[in-house]
């Protein structure tokens, strides 16, 4: 490109340098690149450390001779004392306290943001999201302490002392499920947001009523990202520990009453871990084996939830 | 199905107009489920809060195994007891007469030998006010107290010889309280008395003869009140009673203990210099024995001088706490007075009086003790042995020991392993005072009450508490209060605090920050900035880390227990760098292992919101500092970063509030179930408020959840100022972007 004005000659003189200093390797660039390549791959070593401490302590476990892999995961009762070591109990009350909190985080997740997406004015909808934001902030230890001095005193009044013990699945169930409402809700909430605008439009032309046009027209639009939401919640009421370590109650037991108290698999992590642990004994090394178990349920849950909403991104570009 | 028409596919006329009716019916009734979800929701977050609050505050049955207020009396009597020039005697008409004869002395007892001596002393007024009739009754003078006698309806009723003696009591109480020297009640008062006693006597009362009664009638309680009681027997006597009245001296409380909380009792009457406690009077109801008040009179303290004494008519209340201790000249207490020694004449240590004058002139509270008394007074109430072992884990003064000798002492210090008090600072006041709390006063908490059957209920709570612990106060607690922040942890729920717990989470929070902040910014730079992302590894890193945001808390935990812990357990535990304290290594379970293992766990949080940061900053930016001929990092560093830096920050301090609320990681990671001192840096055993709650719900004990409740309005305040400054930084990003 030519310039009209000829350049002031000095300008001219460090244009010469530029050329020099561009050669000039940059070592200090070279470094700070080198460096933040490392704080992003730490990332990837965390994930190392995590498949690689959870898989070397499962298999000291597995090749302990005292427990096959068949009994571990066929096995009905677990009490490491007489070396029986069955996943069942826990995997089983991990599922029942997941299962109580999705049927309370489903509907009211689902319903609140049909509400907020599809009904609530912006005025409404600025004050309400920062409130479950503010539920969604609150420490799991904190919707513990709830779940036992709150819902399980609850529990039992309604349902009767005699049929609800003082630490339960229910109880905590539910508090988990109270726990991840503002999670459902808010990815469910992103997902009808994403739903074309031409969409709800062409419903009201047909005549459709606001709520035909939310329930026959948006939702079924937006069900992968709802569908991914409810996904991963799932996997964060699998993870969940404080609650189910407070208000499920300890020693694994196989059961399917809800009003029974049940130890989950991440409510035996903690505590066993929480005691005076032995290095190197069978009891480590078996929470470790439950915490690799654990890893993978979450995982894939989270890999399916994304997958879900990759295939959804695909139905409107 | 649009080119088959048929009449009953597609309704006409007024079955349409009911179609849509109903269509939009359904659909309100559906509006209305949606937003009952919400409302739900906001339900579960205020009830969660009010379940907190109401644990966190409530009635309290606390007893002390020694009354504070007893240790301040002993403080207080010892130093008027020490004061310069000080006579004590028993006998007050020793004091009156030697006042009489020194014009510079000065004392106090009751107003009844002040009056039997007026000739030779002179009354001060205290703030201007005179003791007299009036100001005595009306309570304008300070040192006066109220005298009663109590009795019941029952015993009135069953007894009639009670009944005539009370009666008979009001109709000469004003001679005879007169004649013993105290203030009569005035004769509304009197009159009132008479009337509660006619209403509780069935017959309705009347005019008595003693001559008609005989039996026997046993009066108990105050020594104040005895001589008026036993003046009132004698003329009763005289009058012609043929039975017998026996008047007992065993202190207003003692008097109450006999009537109010044995199952039977043989007392009819109490005297008494106070009036009756919530808790007597509950104790008492709770053995049917409703007490009737009847007051008879006032008891009045005079602060006297000698009658030549003309600098002196008038104190206020501080100059009269300054003319018995300490001070030993006039003008020192006020300058207008000579410069002469004080002459002091009061009561003895046993007298009831002086306990009255303490406790009303010196209004002080145990906390407010200097050091040297509040270390006097756990000297006395603790065994040497544990007073050594006190002092060796702190010591009370930096330049002498209270109860190990420094021979021992000095031997103990050159040990290889010597005792944290040969080198921390001395204790300080607070520190002192909870010793003593802990130590001597003891309090204990017999049994807690929520807020809410605090408020409605009290006074069955109260009633409950006088059955089933006599000597225990009823008391409002809010579980939130400053001695509970400051106090370190304790497995005494009653003096236990979280001092440690805060510590400990700012610690943590501390590394945790230092390690997340700079590796989660360095690696949304590179992601955002240089990674190439049609590069497999690239991308693989990106699926990576919001993989990990969705990996469970507890599994960061087991990370952390097998790497931080163990593995690099030297490092962790400071041992590379020579700052393993000798005896109390924490193998690894220390704050530095901690706050790594948080901030692992936070990193895929704060690297994907400082991704959003950085991707909001416009390109433009970019390319006019390149442009420029900026280099990369030149470009990134002076106007991306800066761009970006309130959102970056947002999302931190976002992070760093889900890390202090994290619980279950540390747990595994192995936080201490019980430490009591500070933390004192990161190779320290450590504790976190969150691990603190966990451990306080789990015990089956109420007091715990009082304390559990109190301990998590802490953190919540904590996680809301964190919330609060991450919401004030987004807002002012938002409108400087706009």
């Amino acid at each position: 490109m030519e310039s009209d004005v000829p350049l002031p000659s000095r300008v001219i003189q460090t244009s010469k340098t530029t050329e020099t200093l561009q050669k000039r390797p940059r070592i200090f660039e070279w470094i700070i690149e080198g460096s933040l390549f490392v704080a992003g791959a730490i990332s990837i070593l965390t994930t190392v450390g995590i498949v690689w401490v959870l898989l070397s302590e499962a298999l000291l476990f597995f090749r302990s001779g005292e427990v096959s892999l068949v009994d571990f995961f066929t096995g009905t009762t677990w009490q490491p004392r007489i070396g029986e070591f069955g996943v069942l109990p826990l995997v089983n009350a991990t599922l029942m306290v997941s299962g109580i909190a999705m049927l309370v985080a489903l509907p009211l997740g689902l319903a609140t943001a049909i509400y907020l997406s599809e009904y609530a004015s912006p005025r409404v909808r600025t004050f309400m999201k920062p409130i479950l934001e503010i539920l969604a902030g609150i420490p799991t230890v904190v919707y513990g302490y709830f779940a036992l001095t709150f819902m399980t005193p609850l529990l039992r009044n309604v349902l009767g002392p005699d049929t609800v013990q003082i630490f339960n699945t229910a109880s905590a169930g539910i508090v988990v499920g109270i726990l991840i409402i503002p999670l459902v809700s808010s990815l469910s909430e992103d997902a009808l947001h994403a739903v074309p605008d031409a969409l709800r439009q062409a419903s009201y032309g047909l005549g459709a009523t606001k709520l035909e046009t939310s329930i026959k027209v948006i939702l079924p639009a937006a069900l992968s990202g709802i569908t991914a939401a409810f996904v991963v919640a799932i996997s964060r009421a699998v993870g969940e520990t404080m609650i189910v370590a407070i208000a499920a109650g300890a020693g694994p037991k196989f059961t399917f009453n809800p009003f029974e108290s049940a130890e989950t698999m991440t409510g035996h992590i903690v505590r066993i871990s929480g005691g005076d642990l032995s290095y190197n004994s069978i009891d480590y090394n078996s929470i470790f084996a439950i915490g690799l178990l654990l890893f993978f349920m979450t995982l894939t849950l989270n890999i399916l939830s994304r997958r879900i909403v990759s295939r959804f991104r695909e139905v409107y570009e | 199905m649009i080119d088959q028409p048929g009449a009953d596919l597609y309704p006409q006329g007024e079955a349409i107009q009911a179609q849509i009716k109903k269509r939009h019916r359904t659909g309100r009734i559906w509006r209305y489920l949606f937003f009952t979800a919400l409302v739900l929701a906001i339900i579960t977050l205020i009830v969660l809060m009010l379940n907190i609050i109401n644990q966190s505050f409530g009635l309290v049955a606390e007893q002390n195994a020694v009354p504070p207020n007893m240790l301040v009396r002993d403080y207080q009597e010892g130093r008027l007891l020490s004061a310069s020039n000080v006579v004590t005697s028993e006998d007050d008409f020793y004091l009156a007469e030697e006042i009489g004869a020194d014009p510079q002395a000065t004392g106090f007892f009751g107003y009844a030998f002040f009056k039997n001596n007026e000739e030779q002393l002179k009354a001060l007024t205290i703030d201007g006010v005179a003791p007299n009739a009036e100001t005595v009754n009306n309570g304008e003078y300070p040192l006066t107290r109220p005298l009663y006698i109590y009795t019941t309806a029952d015993i009135l009723n069953s007894k009639p010889e009670v009944a005539a003696f009370v009666q008979y009591y009001l109709d000469n109480a004003p001679a005879v309280v007169k004649g013993v020297g105290y203030f009569p009640a005035g004769t509304e008062e009197l009159n009132a008395a008479k009337a509660t006693v006619a209403n509780a006597l069935e017959s309705g009362g009347g005019t008595v003869n003693p001559a008609d009664h005989a039996g026997t009638i046993v009066a108990s309680g105050s020594s104040t009140v005895w001589p008026v009681t036993s003046a009132m027997s004698i003329w009763f006597e005289e009058d012609g009673f043929a039975g017998d009245v026996i008047v007992e001296r065993v202190g207003t409380t003692g008097g109450f203990q006999d009537f109010c909380y044995a199952a039977t009792t043989d007392v009819d009457i109490v005297n008494a210099s106070r009036p009756i406690s919530q808790l007597e009077f509950e104790a008492c109801r709770s053995h049917d024995r409703e007490p009737l008040e009847i007051r008879i009179g006032t008891d009045a303290l005079a602060v006297v001088v000698n009658h030549e004494n003309d600098f002196v008519s008038d104190v206020s209340q501080a100059e009269l706490q300054n003319l018995f201790v300490e001070t030993e000249n006039w003008s020192a207490v006020n300058s207008a007075w000579p410069a002469a020694p004080i002459r002091r004449f009061i009561p003895s240590e046993d007298s009831g009086t002086l306990d009255f004058f303490v406790d009303t002139v010196f209004d002080t509270n145990l906390e407010d003790l200097p050091y040297d008394s509040l270390v006097e007074i756990l000297a006395g109430g603790i065994s040497l042995n544990v007073g050594r072992r006190l002092e060796r884990e702190q010591r009370f003064y930096a330049d002498t020991l209270v109860f190990e000798d420094q021979a021992t002492w000095d031997e103990v210090c050159a040990e290889a392993e010597p005792p944290a008090g040969c080198t921390a600072p001395p204790r300080d006041q607070n520190n002192v005072f909870l010793l003593v709390q802990e130590r001597i006063v003891q309090p204990q908490f017999l049994e807690t009450w929520y807020l809410w059957p605090s408020l409605t209920q009290r006074d069955e709570i109260v009633r409950t508490v006088a059955e089933k612990y006599p000597n225990a106060e009823v008391i409002f607690q809010s579980w939130i209060n400053g001695q509970f922040i400051t106090s370190p942890q304790s497995s005494t729920p009653e003096i236990a605090g979280i001092r440690t717990a805060i510590l400990g989470s700012l610690w943590v929070i501390a590394i945790t920050f230092l390690f997340s902040f700079p590796l989660g910014v360095g690696a949304a730079i590179y992601l955002e900035e240089y990674a190439d992302h049609t590069k497999r590894f690239n991308q693989i890193i990106q699926t990576n880390i919001n993989n990990l945001a969705g990996v469970p808390s507890i599994i960061y935990g087991m990370l952390g227990l097998a790497v931080f812990v163990r593995l690099l357990e030297p490092l962790t535990s400071g041992a590379v760098f020579g700052a393993v304290e000798s005896g109390v290594t924490a193998n690894g379970r220390t704050i530095l292992s901690a706050g790594l293992t948080l901030g692992l766990l936070i990193l895929p949080i704060i690297i994907i919101s400082a991704q959003e940061s950085i991707r909001a900053v416009p390109g433009s930016l970019r390319q006019a500092s390149l442009g420029l001929g900026a280099t990369k990092w030149q470009t990134i560093w002076n106007h991306v970063l800066p761009n970006a830096l309130p959102g970056i920050l947002t999302g931190t301090i976002l992070s760093m509030s889900r890390a202090i609320g994290e619980t279950a990681p540390l747990v595994v990671v192995g936080a201490s179930t019980f430490i009591t001192f500070d933390p004192t840096g990161p190779f320290s055993k450590f504790t976190v408020l969150p691990i603190q709650i966990y451990q306080w719900t789990a015990r089956p004990q109420q007091i715990f959840r009082n304390l559990a409740g109190a301990a998590i309005i802490v953190l919540l305040f904590l996680l809301l100022t964190m919330n609060a400054t991450a919401i004030y930084l987004r807002n002012r990003f938002s409108k400087r972007m706009g």
